[in-house]
Formats: structure tokens, C-alpha cells, sequence
């Protein structure tokens, strides 16, 4: 027997409290796990995006349109090797109105060029740029819905009213974590031709591929100080810039997932010194006895945050093998589906596991302080006259 | 204990014992010991003098409050005297601080408890064993010894029962081989048949007295019993924490 083999089992002692314990743990580690993969998620299109693509949209905010002509002006500019244009067509499935996803208007032929993480098959590829009425989809929204390719489909516009049928042309997949694949692209061209004379040959925002990532700021001046004596401004910026400032719209939102996850794992540490404080008082004779026959104050600490650290890592390691179905699979999946335009890849991160791990560690022995610093100042006749 | 101790025989140990010239085990003098409740002051012993020789078996008596529980915790390094000496085995335990004395009574001090006072999630070897874990002693060393204490107390085949799963009498005797496992010069019990029937009380004052006479250990015990204290080789009688007789 060794020292250590005495605290693992006053660990199972109280079997029911234990386990008790270890599931209380084990929920905060797992809405720890999922705030914090909310968190990592929603930085996700950030840390993926694009070095060399920069994006141009209206200077005052991105819901105003710009010109088509601008399209042009881009492509002229030094520094600039292709570039495309998209539209916000906000378009909703009839069948499940409630079900969020985005619907774009593009130029097919540039937009493939400048986002080449986009993959579709080239047979559907071809057929999408012959078909007018043409759509390509993600694979995670065609999935949700059943379409598939050759299938009709049609939508119901919000901001430009109707409904539009359209074919399903392609599905396609991303090599980059950044890209929302439940996302909705169809000719630009198609919307254009419909819509009213106010609303033609606008565009939404410009998105242009340049030589020199490091360059990027650089362009992007150029490009607004081109514009900045026309009737509409511009702002261009890097596509990573674009993701930070559109995230930073939602800077009190994080913040407070931020302060929840830390709260979780106090209320974590909060369970755990309870039951670690109620092991200490129903054993304070035995601590008592130990004493009287030579173990030293520290033994005793040792008992205490060593039953602490186990029930800790019990929980914690239990938590964190919920977390991969219930996170993953459940939450996330749900999440890229509905809201791929926000959590394109909603994985647990190693960081957070790592974290997880160490932290249901680190708090167990944080929580078991006092109650360790009290069972080891325990006086040794008033602990032993607690013997009946 | 030493192996040797238990398998060379009582005779032959019990003769070294009485044959050797007894030298004081403890020894006290002027001890007193204050407690304050608040701004009360207790006295619980007053100038109290006292000595044991080394291989002898003596008793406490005395009513309750009258200071032997005190004076027992004194004499095995519990406590710390509020004025006065006490010499154990020629260590000044005044002298001692708080760590030093744990360790002192480490090797020095064997406790019997009236409630036994054995962990419930141990079994009965491990029990035994509890005190070796404090020593540099290996696995192998440890859980042979504590498989001799168990054999001294008769308990051998209860190595792997846990403690309710024994009698009261045989958590005792558990008890017992855990206070003599470190092979102790002093053995202190509190009341160690306060809990248990005739029989069994019969039992351990007679594991007691074989400690005794076929160990040589020194043997304190604090008791209410008239006849656990007629096992004892002296009796002292404790009143208002001064001894009378």
C-alpha cells in the first residue's frame, strides 16, 4: 500500500456523492467546452481567411451598393490580379421559412476564380455556367434540405420580392475551414435581369485577389483613394480585416460567452470544495488518528487535495469525452447547418481540450485548499476527542 | 517489532525483560497543564510527579475531569506540557516542536484507542501497515511486518477483512497489532476496553499483559475499569489533576 492509495479511496467512499460530484464537474467541463468552441468557432473565418484577397464594399456600411462599373476599376488597379462581385439576395426556402441560410447573387465564371477554395465537380461546374437559372449549393445545406443536383427549386425573396425558381446545378465542397457550406450561389446576372432600374447593375461588395498578401494594405488605399473623388466611397480591406471588423460588431456578445465560461468553472470549483469540505468534517477523527500516530500536517493537506485532483480529473476527463458527441455532433452539426455563415467549422479545438483538462486539475486542487489547509492545522486532541 | 521478537518465544524475551535493570521510561515532574476556555482558566494537572519504569504496566484512574486523559496525551507527545518536564525515554518532550514530536511518536509511541479508531476503506493489513508508510522500510518489508502483527494479535486470516466486517474485539486486536507494528518502546491505550463486552475486554488485557511480559513494552492505559486495572502492575489514581495514591 502507498501513501497515495489511501486518498484514491476515500475517493469511493461515498460512492453516491462521488459520482454525484464527478457528473456536476463533468457538465460544467462540457459547457466550458462548448462556450469556449463558440468562441473558437466564431474566430474560425478569421484565422482562415484569405492573405491575398481583398474585400471593397460602400464607405458608409456594407448594406449600401455599389456600382457595377467599380468592378473595373479594381481589376485596373495595380496590384490586383482578378476580381469579382456579389450580391445579398436574402432568399428564403418556402418549405422551412424559418431555417436561416445565405443566398448570394455572383458572377460564376470570376467568383470560382477568386475564390478557389470553392470546389465543385467540373461537369457541374460547366453546367452552372451554361444555365442562367443555375445554382450551386453546399454540400452541408443540400444535405438539410434533400436537394439535389438537377432538382428545381425555388425561393422566396425578401429584399427583392417573388418567387425565383432555379436549378440546382452543383454542389460544392471547401478546402478552406472559413467557408460556410450551406450557402446559396446563383448568377448574378439572373437577379439583375429581374429586378427593378433603380436596383440594376448594383453590387454589393468587390472581392479581389491580389499579387503581394503583404501588399494588402497597401492596394487597398489605392483602391479608395481612386474612389474617393466619385459620387460613391469606397472601403476596401483585407479579407481578414473584413471578418475581424464584421466579428467586432459582436465584441459584448463574446465578452459575455468569456465571463460565462469562467463562471461555469467557479460554480465547478464551488461543487467540488463542498463535497471535498463535507469529506474533511466527516473525517476529521481519522485525520486525528493519523496525526496522533506520526503523519505530519502535510500528509494530511496531501489527502485532501489529492482526492480533490482525482475527483477533478475524474470529471474533467469524463466531461471532455461527452463534450466530442455532444459538441461536435450535436450543437455543431446543428450550428453548420443552420448558421454556417457564423460557425463554418464548429470543432473543439485542442486548446480547449488542453484547457479543459488542466483546468478541472488546477481548480480541483484550488478547491480543496482550504478545506486542506483547515484538516492539516486540525489540533490533534480535539480531532481525536470527536471519537465518541 | 522485530521478527525476531515474535519468533524466539516469551520465555527467553521475558527474561531479558525482567532480568535487565529497570531504568525509567517516564519520568515527570512538577507537570502543569492550563487550558483557557475564553478567559477561564483551567488547571488540569497541577505539579504532578510521576515515574514509570521502562517494562512496566500501569494503570490511570480517576474520575472524569480529573486530568489522566490529559496526562496520557502528555506522556505520548500529544501535548505540550504548560510548565514542568516530561522525559520519555530520555527525550525532553517540552523541548520538542510540533514535527519533531510527530515523528517522535512515529517511532516511539503505540496508540490504542477505545473506539478502535481503524480507516474504514483499509483493510486490516493495510491498517497495520499504516504506520510503515512513514518509514523508509520497501513494500515487501512493510506488508511482512504488518503480517507479523497481525499473527502476534491472532488475526492473521482477517488480513483482507475490512474493519466491519470484524467483531468489536477483533477491530481491536487490529488496533493492537497497528500500535505495535513499529516495534514502540511505549504503548499508550485510552480506554481500550471501554467499548467492548467482558469477554472481549478479556481478551485484549490479556494481549496487553502478553505485550507486556513477552515484549517488554512499556504500557500506559487510561481506564475506568477496576478489574482491567487490576491487570496492570501499578495503579495510579488521579483527582483534581494531582495523583493520590
Amino acid at each position: 500500500m502507498r501513501l497515495s492509495a489511501l486518498g484514491v479511496r476515500n475517493v469511493l467512499r461515498n460512492r453516491a456523492r462521488t459520482v454525484l460530484t464527478i457528473l456536476g464537474v463533468a457538465v460544467a467541463i462540457v459547457a466550458f467546452m462548448a462556450l469556449r468552441t463558440v468562441l473558437t468557432s466564431w474566430t474560425e473565418a478569421v484565422n482562415h481567411a484569405a492573405k491575398d484577397r481583398i474585400a471593397t464594399r460602400h464607405k458608409i456600411t456594407f448594406v449600401m451598393t455599389l456600382p457595377k462599373r467599380y468592378v473595373d476599376d479594381v481589376r485596373s488597379t495595380p496590384g490586383v490580379v482578378k476580381a469579382t462581385f456579389s450580391n445579398w439576395f436574402g432568399g428564403q426556402n418556402p418549405k422551412n421559412e424559418n431555417e436561416f441560410f445565405a443566398t448570394i447573387a455572383v458572377e460564376p465564371q470570376s467568383f470560382l476564380e477568386v475564390f478557389d477554395e470553392i470546389q465543385v465537380p467540373a461537369d457541374q461546374r460547366e453546367s452552372w455556367l451554361q444555365n442562367r437559372r443555375g445554382a450551386v449549393v453546399g454540400d452541408v445545406l443540400a444535405k438539410k434540405f434533400g436537394w439535389k443536383v438537377g432538382d428545381r427549386v425555388t425561393l422566396k425573396g425578401t429584399i427583392y420580392p417573388g418567387n425565383w425558381e432555379f436549378d440546382i446545378s452543383g454542389i460544392y465542397t471547401a478546402t478552406r475551414r472559413s467557408v460556410d457550406r450551406s450557402t446559396f450561389w446563383f448568377h448574378w446576372d439572373y437577379l439583375n435581369e429581374s429586378v427593378d432600374a433603380r436596383s440594376k447593375d448594383q453590387i454589393g461588395w468587390i472581392a479581389a485577389r491580389i499579387d503581394k498578401p503583404e501588399a494588402a494594405a497597401q492596394i487597398a488605399k489605392r483602391i479608395d483613394t481612386h474612389f474617393d473623388e466619385k459620387d460613391i466611397q469606397t472601403l476596401s480591406m483585407s479579407e481578414r480585416a473584413l471578418n475581424t471588423s464584421f466579428l467586432g460588431m459582436f465584441t459584448t456578445v463574446l465578452k459575455a460567452m468569456d465571463v460565462v465560461s469562467i463562471v461555469i468553472l467557479l460554480i465547478m470549483m464551488l461543487i467540488l470544495g463542498n463535497t471535498i469540505a463535507m469529506g474533511v468534517r466527516e473525517r476529521t477523527n481519522e485525520y486525528g488518528v493519523l496525526r496522533a500516530i506520526g503523519f505530519l500536517p502535510k500528509h494530511i493537506a496531501l489527502f485532501v487535495v489529492g482526492e480533490a485532483i482525482t475527483i477533478g480529473a475524474l470529471g474533467g476527463l469524463v466531461g471532455i469525452l461527452l463534450s466530442y458527441p455532444l459538441v461536435e455532433n450535436g450543437i455543431g452539426r446543428w450550428l453548420e447547418e443552420n448558421m454556417g455563415g457564423f460557425f463554418p467549422y464548429f470543432r473543439i479545438a485542442d486548446g480547449t481540450t488542453v484547457a479543459a483538462a488542466l483546468l478541472s486539475l488546477g481548480l480541483g486542487a484550488l478547491a480543496a485548499a482550504i478545506p486542506a489547509y483547515r484538516a492539516s492545522k486540525l489540533d490533534v486532541i480535539d480531532a481525536l476527542r470527536r471519537i465518541g | 517489532m522485530t521478527e525476531m521478537s515474535v519468533d524466539t518465544g516469551a520465555a527467553d524475551r521475558s527474561r531479558k525483560v525482567s532480568d535487565k535493570p529497570r531504568t525509567a521510561m517516564i519520568e515527570v515532574r512538577g507537570l502543569h497543564k492550563t487550558y483557557w476556555r475564553a478567559k477561564e482558566r483551567l488547571d488540569v494537572l497541577g505539579g504532578l510527579d510521576l515515574t514509570i519504569l521502562e517494562g512496566s504496566f500501569e494503570a490511570l484512574m480517576g474520575p472524569s475531569g480529573s486530568g489522566k486523559s490529559t496526562l496520557l496525551n502528555l506522556i505520548a507527545g500529544l501535548d505540550r506540557p504548560s510548565e514542568g518536564t516530561i522525559r520519555v525515554a530520555g527525550v525532553d518532550l517540552g523541548s520538542l516542536g510540533e514535527g519533531a514530536r510527530a515523528k517522535w511518536r512515529a517511532q516511539n509511541v503505540g496508540f490504542i484507542f477505545q473506539t478502535y479508531n481503524l480507516m474504514p476503506v483499509l483493510t486490516a493489513l493495510e491498517n497495520v501497515e499504516l504506520p510503515l508508510l512513514l518509514t523508509n522500510l520497501s513494500a515487501a518489508d512493510r506488508k511482512k511486518r504488518a503480517q507479523i502483527a497481525l499473527r502476534v494479535v491472532g488475526l492473521e486470516d482477517r488480513a483482507d477483512h475490512r474493519p466491519r466486517q470484524l467483531s468489536g474485539g477483533q477491530e481491536q486486536r487490529v488496533a493492537i497489532a497497528r500500535a505495535i507494528v513499529t516495534d514502540p518502546k511505549l504503548i499508550v491505550a485510552d480506554e481500550p476496553t471501554g467499548d467492548l463486552d467482558r469477554d472481549n475486554a478479556e481478551e485484549i488485557l490479556k494481549l496487553l499483559e502478553r505485550l507486556n511480559t513477552e515484549f517488554g513494552k512499556t504500557i500506559v492505559m487510561v481506564t475506568h475499569d477496576p478489574a482491567a486495572a487490576k491487570r496492570a502492575s501499578v495503579t495510579h489514581h488521579l483527582d483534581k489533576g494531582a495523583i493520590r495514591s
